[in-house]
């Protein structure tokens, strides 16, 4: 398989709701791509767009929304759904196409405006529709699912509502420090702990609200536009991962689990990370950053040891000892993570790998791990058993 | 619970209050991979399963509670009460021998009792009256006294 590289990547800084349309954003981060990756958009051969889901029907068509305002060059253009991991199924398309031969250059994007509030149903059939259940029976917005296996891993584990507040401390730390970041404050423990609780044990400052943003990943096999990039990245490896028979998470849409685990908790995302280890032939031992999607303060913890950073019930230590701070052993998430920025959700999953493009390119200032970094590490987390994986070297 | 005869899910197919006596949910079970599933029409089969004989089952009213959360904000439309019920508890309630655990808003009021592992019962609960003048109700649980 051809070596292929990411040349450029662009985001338009998270915001807010926003009454502006959606393409305005894609427009600017598709824009700073290209400027980065310094080519034009005639040479972008394949259009990889994370679907946008709250525009109906037109707005479904991003890939094709996008195109005409650039100039319509009758390229491929596929248009992808896959919730939060939607950007990583957009980055893996384009990654095939360029790996196959089919083109040698190709465009990943992804650009979201979120309603205001809790994400709620699209629909009103629950014949059609499972997700109409639990908003119609239960009143189930995603942070009560999230609680849920919170309250399951404080009994198991121990964890503390300070490790949960100690989450937002690190992030809103580095947060501050991203001029890209919505959130540029830094929170105190205490601070953390008297926010109000929304879903306990989560208080507000222990989940992420949702976002305006768009993010765009230019890549390429061509060797002429990789020779003249700046600092190109690597991809290793990009790969997606359903959830699995048997995991016991009380999954995003659903209103029942397994009782008796038969696969591992968030088999969806455990799944894509082995995946991506055995394609790259890189192990979590190599890895040297990672960005988690730390949807809450659970997640972080979760993913520190479903992705094999540390065993079962080891992250809270992982936490408290700082091996996830800027000079631990795995820096994690010095973007600030979704705590500083907030979920759009069709880009996000591509600005999490940019950010660690941005970390191996050597770009983020005040937040950059002081170590020569080589191997960095994207997670994402997608709901109804859905995620991705990619693994990137310099 | 209201006068039962007068009494309409908000979605069909998911609770039982006549046949048994006893508020039950309406799961299915795949008699070739053993597995439950609710709702019964949300099939997640073991792979390489024939899926062949699956059929209705009613989930016992009484399990246990494996976890919990208070929810404090009032969730948007398409949930509806007729008064608010906020803050108000969500469970995920164990059936043990049908190997799967359901979530449910909890009625108990006094939200400080509540402890993992308490036994508790699957009641209807009342959420508004509709334009035929009938009780729209949930499944929901309550704790064993």
């Amino acid at each position: 398989m051809r070596d292929i590289y990411i040349i450029g990547t662009g985001i338009s800084p998270w915001l807010g709701f926003s009454e502006q349309v959606f393409t305005n954003f894609g427009t600017v981060a598709i824009d700073n791509a290209l400027k980065d990756a310094d080519i034009e958009w005639k040479q972008i051969q394949a259009i990889m767009a994370g679907i946008f889901v709250w525009g109906g029907n037109a707005g479904h068509l991003s890939g094709q929304y996008h195109e005409s305002i650039f100039g319509e060059t009758g390229v491929p253009v596929i248009n992808v759904w896959n919730a939060c991991a939607t950007g990583i199924a957009a980055l893996q398309m384009a990654y095939n196409s360029v790996a196959s031969g089919q083109t040698d250059t190709a465009l990943a994007f992804g650009a979201d405006v979120s309603p205001k509030g809790f994400f709620a149903a699209k629909t009103d059939d629950a014949v059609q529709d499972r997700d109409v259940i639990r908003w119609k029976m239960v009143g189930m917005p995603n942070p009560v699912y999230w609680a849920l296996e919170c309250k399951k891993r404080m009994a198991k584990y121990g964890t503390t509502e300070e490790d949960l507040a100690l989450v937002k401390v690190v992030m809103s730390e580095y947060g501050s420090k991203n001029p890209g970041a919505r959130f540029k404050r830094a929170y105190t423990l205490e601070e953390v702990l008297a926010s109000p609780y929304v879903v306990d044990p989560l208080r507000l400052y222990m989940i992420c609200p949702v976002a305006t943003g768009a993010a765009a990943v230019i890549v390429t096999a061509d060797r002429k536009l990789i020779s003249r990039a700046d600092k190109p990245v690597k991809i290793n490896a990009v790969t997606m991962g359903s959830a699995m028979y048997g995991d016991p998470t009380i999954r995003i849409g659903v209103v029942s689990c397994p009782a008796v685990p038969e696969a591992p908790l968030l088999s969806e995302s455990y799944s894509a990370s082995r995946q991506c280890y055995e394609k790259a032939g890189i192990g979590p031992e190599d890895v040297e950053y990672f960005e988690l999607p730390d949807n809450s303060s659970w997640h972080y913890l979760a993913y520190l040891e479903c992705c094999g950073f540390c065993e079962e019930g080891g992250a809270e230590k992982m936490l408290r000892d700082g091996e996830t701070k800027i000079d631990g052993r795995l820096p994690t998430n010095l973007s600030g993570g979704f705590s500083s920025h907030g979920e759009a959700v069709a880009a996000q999953a591509l600005w999490q790998v940019i950010e660690c493009a941005n970390q191996l390119r050597g770009r983020c200032g005040e937040r950059q791990v002081q170590k020569k970094i080589k191997v960095a590490m994207a997670q994402t987390y997608g709901l109804m058993g859905n995620s991705g994986t990619t693994i990137l070297t310099i | 619970m209201g006068n039962v005869s007068n009494m309409v899910a908000r979605i069909p197919g998911l609770i039982d209050w006549w046949s048994t006596g006893e508020v039950r949910l309406i799961g299915a079970k795949c008699n070739s991979c053993n597995t439950y599933f609710f709702p019964k029409d949300h099939h997640q089969h073991r792979p390489g399963c024939s899926r062949e004989g699956v059929e209705e089952v009613l989930l016992p009213n009484k399990g246990k509670l494996v976890s919990y959360t208070i929810m404090r904000y009032t969730p948007p439309p398409p949930f509806k009460f007729e008064q608010s019920i906020v803050p108000y508890g969500v469970g995920l309630v164990e059936f043990e021998n049908e190997r799967i655990q359901v979530a449910g808003i909890i009625t108990d009021t006094d939200l400080k009792s509540l402890k993992l592992g308490m036994k508790m019962e699957t009641v209807t609960l009342r959420m508004f009256t509709n334009d035929e003048k009938q009780d729209v109700v949930t499944w929901a649980f309550r704790a064993v006294k």
